[in-house]
């Protein structure tokens, strides 16, 4: 059955609903949550509050609205809460090119090869992960919605409630932090 | 700053979907002509590549069923809550239309025989509706306030 079929349902109550949500979006948002607050016991328990928001509001959900942004929408203000309790300074967003005062393709001389070839294919995704998770917040999440979600700008300005402006340079300094970070810890491969 | 730096600071942005259609076009003409960006860009897209590909973790079969169980119990006790709303509501307003019904039969009843004991019935009449009021009224407020403390506490919870 389909996505607005079974919300359709759900707002009419129907458990069956509830259930065929939970498995169709189950590993999606249990990868967003993981990916903001790192750890399983904490994803875990944010995974079932935002099940457990979904079943007490689903009748506010307006059916004209795209499912994905509101529930990603829910998980994310629970995960900001969350974070802001335990964690505060994790949120710190740093300011526009405070890694090193100018953005990266800016420092790297028109006509280097950088190493990202030669690195990506070597232990590529345990690395890629690895440097994502040192990532601020507001960071790690840009990515994640954009390219594991796969979610249209507008659609990740939604989630987050911020200007679509704000999600592009977002997006722009995670992706130069990204490969910085990458480049900074295999720096031989630069030949 | 020139227009090979501009198009080289767009790139991330490029792989990432975020550029405007003109100056998607803009990045298109320039990397034709210069092969410094195109290889930029190439290795930008090899780490958006990388994104998209990596593992998605699973959660346990465990979590899933409890978030299940845990998820249509509440979907239950909202319906149930739901329910018990309209109940009140239904029963309220009987109550009321009760209660104002019974004001005519009062007088309809009572005008023979107070009309007898007392001469300034109107009043007692008067009286009745006023105490009933204010009754209704007190107990509506109680309602309201014991209403509100509940939407708090399970908020809280």
């Amino acid at each position: 059955m389909g996505l607005d079929s079974d919300v359709a349902r759900l707002r009419r109550g129907d458990v069956d609903a509830l259930s065929a949500l939970i498995s169709r979006y189950q590993n999606r948002l249990y990868r967003y949550l993981l990916r903001l607050v790192h750890r399983e016991a904490e994803a875990e328990d944010l995974f079932q509050e935002t099940w457990m928001r979904v079943a007490a509001k689903i009748r506010s959900f307006d059916p004209n609205r795209n499912f994905d942004a509101w529930l990603f929408t829910l998980a994310h203000n629970l995960a900001i809460d969350h974070l802001r309790r335990l964690r505060p300074e994790s949120l710190d967003e740093p300011a526009p090119g405070s890694d090193s005062g100018e953005s990266l393709a800016a420092r790297l001389p028109s006509g280097e090869r950088p190493p990202i070839e030669s690195l990506l294919e070597r232990e590529r995704f345990g690395l890629l992960q690895e440097t994502m998770q040192a990532l601020p917040v507001a960071y790690r999440e840009v990515l994640t919605l954009r390219f594991e979600e796969e979610m249209k700008i507008e659609e990740i300005a939604q989630v987050l409630g911020a200007p679509i402006s704000t999600i592009k340079s977002r997006l722009r300094r995670s992706l130069e932090q990204m490969r910085s970070k990458l480049e900074a810890q295999y720096p031989g491969d630069a030949s | 700053m020139s227009d090979h730096d501009e198009i080289r600071d767009m790139l991330p942005l490029a792989v990432a979907g975020g550029l405007a259609p003109a100056d998607e076009e803009r990045v298109a003409r320039h990397i034709r002509s210069c092969s410094s960006c195109a290889a930029e860009l190439d290795d930008w897209r090899l780490l958006a590549g990388g994104l998209r590909r990596m593992p998605t973790p699973q959660p346990s079969r465990g979590l899933v069923e409890r978030t299940r169980a845990r998820a249509e119990a509440r979907l239950a006790e909202e319906a149930e809550h739901r329910w018990h709303r309209a109940v009140m509501i239904f029963l309220t307003f009987f109550a009321w239309a009760l209660t104002l019904a019974s004001w005519p039969l009062f007088r309809l009843l009572s005008s023979g025989l107070l009309g007898m004991l007392d001469a300034n019935w109107d009043q007692a009449w008067i009286r009745f509706a006023a105490v009933t009021t204010f009754v209704w009224v007190a107990g509506g407020a109680a309602a309201l306030l014991v209403g509100l403390q509940r939407r708090s506490e399970r908020r809280m919870a």
